[in-house]
């Protein structure tokens, strides 16, 4: 008995005495950190810096490029973290939250002019700013983003398929009127082997963020449509070029021509990159990261046409694919002064170093937004974008003109409706006037 | 002075048994709870914001939202479907692993495999079977309803989430049920048997009021697991077609994390829980009662 | 009777056999796909692959550092789940033979705490343990293990609270008069006795912690600290995933647990058996 009280008492000590020590324990480490950050803002001494990656799926290629720029750069530790799909907290956000301060912040344009628009540092006098066009600048005309990526997006095409259904090399740019549009797929659905011409995945994002802000295209500067949109003095109803896109999805995903015609809403990103891929399909809507799920298939080519609206051969949206920086690299303002400078070290590293422009383009297959980049890529559709960034034949590339992020549960799921017929036109035209007024 | 001795030492028992429970449940639920209801009455749009006391104005804008409550009713509707097949089902498979057949073992581990993929891959290898696998079967067998892919309409959408929560949690069920079965004596089946007892009469007579323990618990957990369902429904339907299976922590997430509105979905969170905690509440006070006069 | 027997064992042979195959299929599915390349699981998942080749797979434990994210997932799900069954045990022992009103009512919010969504938490916790006590960087691993304790202990006192009942107080109380202490009665005497229940409460908790991706996913910010769900998102992608490295990481992350089971799972009859021969 007396053993076990003294069994007892030992124990309640012991778990005091954990308590104790991991309490001094916290707080020693709490201090280590603190002189850390001091010195680090201080003395010469290594400089950390953390960088998040908004690209999920270049995370490898991410961190080994940090590897290579730490090798370059002794005195400066890059740490990389990378968002991944399903993700409730945003990297960024989690990071914030926990106390840390992101040095290196990979924003969407739109989110970096809003939502995290007290973020970034003004950018205007770094030396890349002069070998590129899509640097992203504030309403105030400072350089805030540096363009990471540049993405396109439009119909994709399987260029075998198309080659057969045309009898001859298929031009993407020839089809620039609804009409021509409606008698390729015609021909493609005569096309053995073709089970049917379009095979579109209508996600929620595709049929939202993409193809819906695609109508902002229709004049010069599409963040003055979204203004006015903002004002309420829009009628998307009676805008011809609104309807027109509309008029093209039904087309897209009707019954005659689309492989999931008869419930075309359902979750087949997979099939309808499968069909495309295998050429049981020939069409579909989304950006040069298709090319992930495609090749998963064949070693075919692909490419990208436009999205025809009208009959008028003449309307630049129907000549055109949407192009643009998808992801931009923001300074954060809250970072030291030496964090700062290595963050800025980094992004020279990326445009000028030959390592880093192996890194863009080479290793990660991101086309470049910097003409002093010697790379190509060689993903199909990427070369195609590249090519019609050579012929100008680019416009907008629109979602970054929109909150991307809250697409996919509002807009999306309206577009979705009117696919399959669950609503009109007009339903979905007076939705997107009150999301835009809504917007302030 | 024998009495304070006794007192000390059952103060010294309490802290010894229920002291590290207290201690780590304090510290990692109970405090970020609370401090996450003071977040409700306070304005920032995303979580890593500065805060501005904003008042009852979160609860306002979730009362509000439309959404939300619909989404509560269709989660609802979702509890009731899942509560009973899971149970009935983990019960079954249970009753037939522990009933002495050969392969019993072999089976248990079968009917238990469905628990160990989860997420991703689990709504995956679905969207195969609901996309492909069964309209191609239905093609085949000219079966009609069956041709077009299940995730394209909201009501086959609703009975494919349900569908999937009953293959993947029953056999979590199972095993609870397993722990209460082979715990009941076996003089007692044996002394039903030999009162001229059926299987069936010995099953509702003897076996199940002696498992309202396992019960207790796996109606809780049904309950509780249908009303917070987030993983299957984001990797499976994406609450889709056009937002037709939103559940309720979906549409949390959505709010807070998504649209950025973080205190309006916090607060949301915090309704769905008092909701929550009323009907399970309800239902384990209420059968803890059976379990006592039983 | 004897024909009915057959007929009824002839049933339940055939109704196991009917689950078997739905309930083992994803699990084949997933067996058969991680040899394959992403082509081939697009275009037909279903099939055998085409040839049986384990270069996938050393791809993966060379890019999930396994022997380390398969140490540190390990390391957390042993320590806590052993610390939950034997805290939560306690618990839940002192709570239905001391049913006081303090205990009571400590029962009813540990029961309420599991229905929080845990979304509503996750700001809080990296809030509070990030930016204010700066633990999330110092002492990563231990601090999850701290989480899961303080996360699991609910709902495996649930589950004793129940079986505990159960168990009749006289035993105890002739352990009582045999001179053993609380102490003493709790590990010496009922303790055996929740054998079934402590391995399936442990089951349930290695499952969870073992599988769980939220939690680790805020608390791990640097790859030497990762469990494997978390390592996980090295196949992901913003549009599709890897799928072909994806699945050979699943199948190696779920198979220490799927033996674990197993092993488990006829300790826990062969207990029972034991008990019963007595």
């Amino acid at each position: 008995m007396k053993l076990m009280k003294a069994l007892k008492r030992t124990a309640m000590i012991g778990m005091t005495g954990a308590l104790a020590f991991s309490l001094v324990a916290c707080s020693g480490k709490t201090e280590e950190k603190a002189s850390d950050n001091n010195a680090g803002s201080k003395s010469d001494s290594p400089v950390s810096i953390i960088v998040t990656n908004g690209k999920g799926e270049i995370d490898a290629q991410f961190k080994e490029a940090a590897k290579a720029f730490m090798d370059a750069n002794p005195d400066i530790k890059v740490e990389v973290n990378s968002t991944a799909v399903g993700d409730t907290l945003n990297v960024f956000d989690k990071l914030t939250a926990s106390g840390k301060v992101v040095t290196l912040a990979m924003f969407e344009p739109y989110a970096a002019l809003n939502k995290y628009k007290d973020v970034g540092i003004d950018l205007s006098n770094e030396k890349w700013v002069a070998e590129t066009t899509s640097a992203l600048t504030n309403a105030e005309g400072q350089v805030v983003g540096f363009p990471f990526a540049v993405e396109g997006m439009g119909l994709v095409y399987n260029q075998k398929v198309m080659d057969k259904a045309v009898g001859g090399t298929f031009d993407p740019f020839t089809i620039n009127t609804q009409d021509e549009l409606k008698e390729l797929l015609d021909k493609v659905k005569a096309t053995e082997g073709v089970k049917a011409p379009v095979a579109y995945q209508t996600e929620a994002w595709s049929v939202g963020n993409h193809y819906s802000s695609l109508f902002l295209n229709q004049v010069e500067d599409p963040a003055t449509l979204v203004n006015d949109l903002k004002a309420g003095s829009v009628d998307l109803a009676g805008n011809d070029i609104w309807n027109g896109y509309y008029n093209t999805l039904e087309l897209l995903t009707s019954e005659e021509y689309n492989e999931f015609g008869k419930r075309p809403i359902g979750q087949y990103y997979d099939a309808a990159h499968l069909a495309v891929g295998k050429g049981e399909s020939a069409i579909l809507f989304n950006g040069n990261w298709a090319y992930d799920s495609l090749k998963a298939v064949a070693g075919d080519t692909f490419g990208f046409m436009p999205v025809a609206v009208d009959n008028n051969p003449d309307n630049p949206v129907n000549n055109k694919i949407a192009v643009g920086p998808t992801q931009v690299l923001v300074v954060n303002k809250k970072a030291s002064e030496a964090e700062q400078a290595a963050a800025k070290k980094f992004l020279d590293w990326i445009v000028f170093d030959e390592a880093g422009q192996d890194f863009v383009v080479n290793k990660s297959q991101v086309i470049s937004a910097f003409k002093n980049n010697p790379n190509t890529v060689t993903n199909p559709l990427g070369i195609a974008i590249a090519d019609a960034i050579g012929k100008d034949r680019t416009m907008h590339f629109t979602t970054n003109f929109i909150n991307a992020a809250d697409w996919p549960t509002t807009v999306g799921p309206e577009v979705q409706k009117l696919i399959a017929k669950q609503s009109s036109k007009e339903d979905l035209a007076k939705y997107m006037e009150n999301y835009f007024k809504n917007q302030q | 002075m024998t009495h304070r001795k006794k007192n000390l030492a059952n103060m010294g028992n309490s802290l010894l048994f229920l002291g590290p429970t207290t201690v780590f449940f304090t510290l990692t639920v109970l405090i970020p709870f609370i401090y996450g209801l003071y977040i409700t009455f306070n304005r920032m749009a995303t979580p890593v914001d500065p805060m501005v006391f904003a008042g009852l104005e979160n609860y306002v804008n979730a009362v509000k939202d439309t959404k939300f409550w619909e989404s509560l009713w269709l989660t609802l509707r979702f509890v009731v479907a899942t509560v009973f097949f899971v149970n009935l089902v983990g019960f079954g498979l249970a009753y037939l692993v522990t009933s002495g057949i050969r392969i019993q073992n072999s089976l248990r581990t079968a009917y238990f495999t469905p628990n160990l993929i989860g997420g991703l891959v689990l709504g995956y290898i679905w969207q195969f079977i609901f996309v492909q696998t069964l309209p191609s079967l239905g093609e085949k067998l000219g079966i009609e309803w069956l041709e077009l892919g299940w995730l394209g309409d909201p009501t086959m959408a609703f009975w494919s989430l349900v569908i999937v929560t009953i293959w993947q949690t029953s056999g979590y069920m199972m095993i609870i049920f397993i722990a209460g079965l082979v715990s009941i004596p076996k003089d007692l089946m044996e002394a039903a048997r030999i009162d001229g007892a059926g299987p069936f009469r010995r099953l509702i007579n003897v076996t199940i009021p002696l498992m309202i323990p396992s019960f207790v618990v796996t109606i809780f957990l049904s309950l509780k697991n249908a009303f917070m369902v987030y993983d299957l429904n984001f990797s499976l339907t994406k609450g889709g077609p056009f937002g037709s299976t939103e559940m309720v922590s979906m549409h949390v997430v959505n709010k807070a994390f998504v649209e950025a509105n973080y205190g309006t979905g916090q607060a949301e969170g915090i309704i769905l829980f008092i909701i929550v905690a009323i009907v399970t509440g309800i239902q384990v006070y209420s059968s803890k009662k059976m379990e006592v006069e039983a | 009777m004897k024909v009915q027997r057959i007929v009824s064992s002839t049933l339940i042979y055939l109704i196991s056999i009917i689950a078997l195959v739905g309930f083992i299929f994803p699990f084949v599915l997933l067996i058969i796909n991680s040899f394959k390349d992403n082509g081939e699981i697009l275009t037909s998942p279903f099939a055998l692959p085409s040839s049986w080749s384990f270069d996938q797979f050393v791809e993966v434990i060379v890019a999930m550092n396994f022997m380390v994210t398969f140490k540190n997932t390990f390391l957390i799900t042993s320590i806590s789940t052993l610390l939950i069954v034997i805290f939560s045990a306690m618990a839940a022992y002192h709570m239905v033979r001391k049913p006081t009103k303090y205990n009571k009512l400590f029962f009813t919010i540990l029961v309420a705490s599991m229905v929080i969504p845990f979304q509503t938490l996750m700001i809080p916790l990296i809030y509070i343990y990030g930016a204010k006590l700066q633990l999330i960087d110092a002492i990563p691993i231990p601090l999850l293990i701290f989480f899961y304790i303080g996360f699991g202990s609910a709902l495996s006192i649930f589950i004793f609270h129940g079986f505990i009942k159960s168990i009749p107080v006289e035993i105890e109380e002739a352990a009582r008069i045999d001179g053993c202490n609380t102490i003493q009665t709790f590990f010496i005497i009922v303790f055996p006795m929740l054998r079934p229940i402590a391995v399936t409460v442990a089951i349930l908790n290695v499952l969870w912690i073992w599988n769980d991706y939220l939690l680790p996913s805020l608390v791990l910010n640097n790859e030497a600290v990762y469990t494997m769900p978390v390592m996980m998102k090295v196949f992901n992608g913003t549009y599709m995933n890897n799928w072909e490295l994806l699945i050979p990481a699943i199948l190696l992350t779920v198979l220490p647990i799927l033996i674990l089971y197993m092993i488990s799972q006829r300790s826990v009859i062969n207990g029972v058996m034991q008990g019963s021969i007595k």
